[in-house]
């Protein structure tokens, strides 16, 4: 039928374009995401980033799909005569097609699924950090303060030793704030009268930044101070060099 | 209608279009509150260590004052729209870069106990003191303070600077001076000094919660520009 | 060529009405602002003035006075007061209620025709999309370099506030007010709505909760986002209250517009339209309207529940007296989440619609686009704390919160099979309205596919209160829905004025603002990805390159909505005339005349089937 013969025309092009599309978009897919993204200083945020290559990498075929069909639509089968164009064929469905559709994304679902609940499971873990530590943060409007229990340390920028598993204790005194630490890829919020807590082990010594994300007021913005992560033998020198504030 | 004709109306209602925005924005960013820069005093050059070393900087003096009412005079006849909201006296500071500031406060206003005793501790001045009322401290009573002078930046715009001094509560009961339309008791004064280092504009509020409303008392005065807030540029 | 707006002007001939004839806007505004004085007066003498809540309860009363005053100054309850007493409307009263010989006039009185109230739709929701996009502008200039411009922080915050909610009740309308009013009766083959009364209602609740958001801004503003999130709700100032009182003034609209939509497709229907003879436009409001009646009183209970919190010392939402912030964060998005598809799916089926009218095919799949959108509604009660994955509040849940949102990918590429379905071997006529639905299949599948990357709580944790979430709803509402209301615009103008919208301004148009919309919102993607909180009134030195390509490209779009403006207002007024079914489309409202008959229809039609019988004869030969 000469329908059989339209449709396997337009397939065959349609899937040349989809394939260079789907190349474009892997390439973009692996390369872009580390190079957007802020250094990673934890495995979270190694697993985040690896986590949004995945998913772009599943995206990217699905993506050129659509688009694909739509240029090819717009490019082929354009009306470029006067007046209304004539009716096209009475296609009202394609059981078949429907079928695969609904199937291949239920199941491109389950595997992004079964990805992220692997990955948040990890996450939760806090990571693979030795000696584990708690440290207490306190958000306020609109300055963060960080305290050491045991300690008599209290500071306004977070210092913290390398590979070790710390846990935070947030709560605010206030409003809600949200406590993220960009390079490493945690976020909590500082909610008043409880406490929240998450965990992660920083791997990678260095400056990072301390964000708030939950709107808080006038100086939301400028809720943002430093985290230095230091070797373990720098942080025990920097723990007993500070006065005793707390 | 023609290309033509398209093309000069589409271009006629975005300049059109654009001129009535940049009017609306104009009136607006004119309409805003904005308080007269007040410029820390030239005091000549100074010695400081830094790091060990002795270094030749700047020298310059501001002095500010919080208040327990608007009356004072900066914001308006009758104290402007909140006559009863405390008060810092300037929210537009201005200093050099590069230089070694020498902060006097001045503070009037009564207080309480702070929700976060962190802010009872004084950061990131010269040796670490804050000076009040002619004594040399670190740390003041938690439960007794006015007021903070909380200052702040974006890390990675500005050299990176905190500072915060708490300011203690005034138990003066008698208002024998007049500022303004107000009576104020003698202040209780606390002087410290840091240093600028690049250009940048900070922001600065205090930590108390003096402020209106049930949560942790950061609204109104806390939460409204010109206030109990304010920035402080470094030129 | 007279358009629907210009009926033969015998105003004098006009009968019945009694004191309808003599209510309108300006009295509607009049009393609005009478009542709300009085309640002014009458709260400032009685309520305790030095009592912390005296501000809020104070400007709360005011608020609910201007709304009941409007409603009385435009007459809104008339019909029900003179039922009451005995003197009910008789059909000269029903006739001038539905604006018969009233000319132009009719578009500003309390006008029960549906396709009146689809006009004052459209005139408001183009108010409601230049005031969120004046602020908008504001924004963006602000941001275009770090540092503080022209507003302060205060300001600043106020401005995203109002921004939010405003985009978001102007997106709601847009393409089911207009459109589900003017076309839905004749497209089911009905004279009216349901309920004529209440469609006026709807539309002029609406316009009597404008003045109450944007005065918010005006007596100090509010600092917390749309979201308005306790407890900071709770330490903002007066402001607050209107906003509040703004909120639940637009629930009661929404929702009665909502019944009216079913109650009108369920029962109105004319003989042989049969529920799968229905436009797929009509599936997508009602399916749309319902969810709203399922979601939106939850705006209005967390509202309600704020208000009461600031004017009467409850603490449903205060941790320090035994409340918690977290109640009001799951009530809000148990809203929340719905109502974005309550946005969507309008926009959805009124893409569908035209693609089938542009491609001269029948709907691919038809059962399928109906389940897929009912599947979409039905799913998204049951994804909102993927808001609230850091919220602390149920660690726990994360998992299943994150099925749920990963499985609405589904439904969500149905639409997509559909429209590619239904372009499939078609005669792709390339007319205006079509432009737009090519750009949202491109925007879309962008607002999409980063919707999943956000349902994946490791992501999220990273991308979650960043620029990256406000790219990917701008894409979503911006690129697709607002491109949906416009392409619904230009479809159903010349049906609406008897005019084309202009092509070449339209054209103009379209290529500003989809540009417009990548530069912008490609760039904020970056701007998220390196780490840029939103809500932000100034950041870092690493974002000042993405944020001054943002900012450009709002301009970009800014230009491209004046040129709409302009080819509306130009084809409105001497448009080139369009006849009455320009695009050969099935549907019943192009099978009625231009201008549409008081009535709608002579005499009912009897549907022998549905309205995508393109390429029959062809089958049949």
């Amino acid at each position: 039928m000469a329908t059989n013969n339209d449709n396997k025309k337009a397939i065959y092009s349609i899937f040349w374009i989809w394939l260079v599309i789907t190349i474009v978009g892997v390439l973009i897919s692996i390369k872009a995401p580390a190079w957007l993204m802020p250094t990673s200083a934890s495995s979270t945020m190694h697993l985040v980033i690896e986590t949004i290559v995945v998913f772009s990498v599943a995206a990217a075929p699905v993506a050129a799909l659509v688009y694909a069909v739509a240029l090819y639509a717009l490019v082929k089968w354009r009306w470029r005569g006067e007046g209304v164009p004539p009716d096209g064929p009475n296609l009202r469905n394609n059981s078949t097609l429907t079928a695969v559709w609904i199937v291949s994304s239920t199941m491109l679902t389950i595997f992004l699924l079964i990805w992220g609940l692997a990955a948040l499971a990890v996450d939760e873990g806090g990571g693979n950090g030795k000696n584990p530590m708690t440290v207490d943060v306190t958000g306020q409007q609109w300055a963060w303060s960080f305290t050491y229990p045991g300690t008599h340390v209290a500071s306004n920028e977070l210092y913290l030793p390398v590979n070790d598993k710390i846990t935070f204790n947030v709560t605010s005194k206030d409003v809600v704030h949200g406590f993220w630490i960009v390079q490493m890829g945690v976020k909590v919020n500082a909610n008043p009268g409880v406490s929240t807590s998450v965990s992660v082990t920083p791997d990678k010594i260095g400056t990072y930044d301390i964000r708030c994300t939950e709107i808080c007021g006038l100086y939301h913005a400028y809720m943002v101070t430093r985290v230095h992560v230091l070797s373990d033998a720098a942080f025990s020198k920097w723990l007993s060099s500070q006065p005793s504030r707390a | 209608m023609s290309r033509v004709r398209a093309m000069v109306i589409a271009l006629v209602s975005i300049v059109s279009g654009g001129i009535v925005m940049a009017l609306m924005g104009f009136g607006l960013a004119s309409a805003a509150p904005h308080q007269t820069p007040q410029y820390a005093k030239d005091l000549g050059m100074t010695t400081v260590t830094v790091g060990g070393k002795s270094v030749s900087m700047k020298h310059v003096a501001l002095t500010i004052g919080t208040y327990p009412d608007s009356m004072f005079g900066v914001h308006g006849a009758g104290g402007g729209p909140h006559p009863d909201w405390v008060s810092y006296s300037s929210s537009n500071l201005v200093v050099p870069a590069h230089s070694l500031v020498t902060m006097t406060i001045n503070q009037y206003d009564s207080g309480g106990p702070l929700n976060n005793p962190f802010f009872a501790n004084v950061f990131g001045t010269v040796g670490g003191t804050a000076t009040i009322d002619g004594k040399v401290v670190t740390k003041v009573d938690p439960s007794a303070v006015g007021h903070t002078f909380t200052l702040r930046g974006i890390p990675q715009n500005t050299t990176p600077l905190f500072v915060s001094v708490p300011l203690p509560e005034n138990f003066a009961t008698d208002t024998p001076l007049t500022i303004g339309e107000g009576q104020y008791s003698k202040p209780v004064v606390v002087t410290f000094s840091f240093m600028t280092g690049s250009k940048g504009v900070y922001n600065w509020n205090c930590e108390f919660p003096c402020g209106g409303s049930r949560i942790g008392q950061f609204g109104e005065a806390m939460s409204t520009y010109g206030y109990m807030s304010g920035t402080l540029t470094v030129k | 060529m007279t358009t629907t707006l210009e009926h033969t002007p015998t105003k004098g001939a006009a009968r019945g009405g009694g004191i309808m004839r003599r209510l309108n806007f300006l009295t509607g505004i009049i009393g609005g602002v009478l009542v709300a004085a009085l309640f002014y007066v009458i709260a400032r003498e009685t309520l305790d003035q030095g009592s912390r809540t005296f501000v809020d309860t104070l400007t709360t009363l005011t608020g609910v006075g201007w709304v009941i005053g409007f409603w009385l100054g435009i007459g809104a309850f008339t019909g029900v007061g003179r039922w009451f007493i005995g003197k009910d409307q008789n059909h000269d009263d029903e006739m001038y209620l539905a604006g018969k010989d009233l000319g132009r006039a009719r578009y500003w009185k309390y006008t029960t025709d549906h396709k009146v109230v689809g006009v004052q739709y459209v005139i408001v929701t183009m108010v409601l999309l230049a005031a969120g996009g004046i602020l908008a502008m504001a924004l963006r200039t602000e941001l275009i370099t770090p540092g503080a411009h022209f507003v302060n922080p205060q300001i600043y915050n106020a401005f995203i506030s109002v921004h939010g909610m405003v985009m978001i009740v102007a997106l709601i309308v847009a393409v089911a007010g207009p459109w589900a009013n003017f076309v839905v009766p004749i497209m089911v083959g009905a004279r009216d709505m349901a309920f004529p009364r209440l469609n006026a209602l709807s539309l002029w609740t609406l316009v009597a909760a404008i003045p109450l958001l944007l005065g918010s801004l005006c007596i100090g503003g509010l600092s917390m986002g749309w979201v308005t999130q306790a407890p900071i709700s709770e330490q903002a100032g007066p402001g607050m209250d209107l906003f509040a009182l703004a909120i639940i003034t637009f629930a009661v609209s929404t929702t009665v517009a909502g019944v009216n939509t079913i109650c009108t497709v369920l029962t109105m229907r004319t003989k042989g339209m049969t529920l799968e003879r229905l436009p797929i436009f009509v599936w997508s409001s009602i399916i749309a309207a319902g969810l709203g009646l399922y979601a939106f009183p939850f705006f209005l209970v967390v509202m309600a529940l704020n208000i009461v919190d600031r004017t009467t010392g409850t603490s449903f939402f205060i941790a320090s007296g035994g409340g918690t912030g977290w109640l009001q964060e799951n009530l809000f998005w148990l809203m929340g989440h719905p109502e974005v598809y309550v946005i969507l799916l309008p926009a959805v089926g009124a893409l569908l619609e035209i693609t089938t009218v542009f491609s001269r095919k029948p709907l691919f799949s038809y059962r399928t686009a109906v389940g897929g959108m009912a599947a979409l509604a039905g799913l998204s009660v049951l994804v909102w704390a993927h808001h609230m994955f850091q919220t602390g509040w149920a660690p726990t849940l994360g998992g299943p919160f994150m099925l749920t949102t990963e499985l609405i990918s589904i439904p969500t590429g149905i639409v997509f099979l559909v429209i590619l379905g239904t372009l499939w071997r078609g005669n792709i006529w390339m007319k205006l309205p079509m432009y737009w639905v090519f750009g949202f299949v491109f925007d879309f599948l962008i607002g999409g596919v980063t919707g999943i990357y956000l349902s994946d709580i490791p992501v999220d944790n990273q991308m979650h209160g960043t620029m990256f979430v406000v790219a990917h709803f701008h894409y979503v509402f911006v690129g697709s829905v607002l491109f949906g209301a416009i392409a619904a615009l230009c479809f159903w103008f010349p049906k609406m004025t008897g005019r084309f919208l202009d092509e070449k301004l339209g054209k103009i148009s379209f290529w500003l603002t989809f540009v417009g919309v990548q530069v912008t919102f490609l760039s904020m993607f970056v701007s998220g990805l390196r780490g840029m909180p939103r809500r932000y009134a100034s950041y870092a030195i690493i974002f000042e390159h993405t944020n001054f390509i943002s900012t450009i490209g709002a301009y970009i779009i800014m230009a491209g909505m004046l040129v709409l403006l302009a080819a509306i207002i130009q084809s409105w007024r001497s448009g080139e005339p369009s006849g009455p079914n320009p695009w050969s489309s099935k549907t019943l409202e192009w099978l009625v005349p231009t201008p549409v008959p008081l009535e709608n229809f002579e005499v009912l039609p009897v549907i022998t089937s549905d309205p995508y019988t393109y390429g029959e004869e062809l089958v049949n030969s």
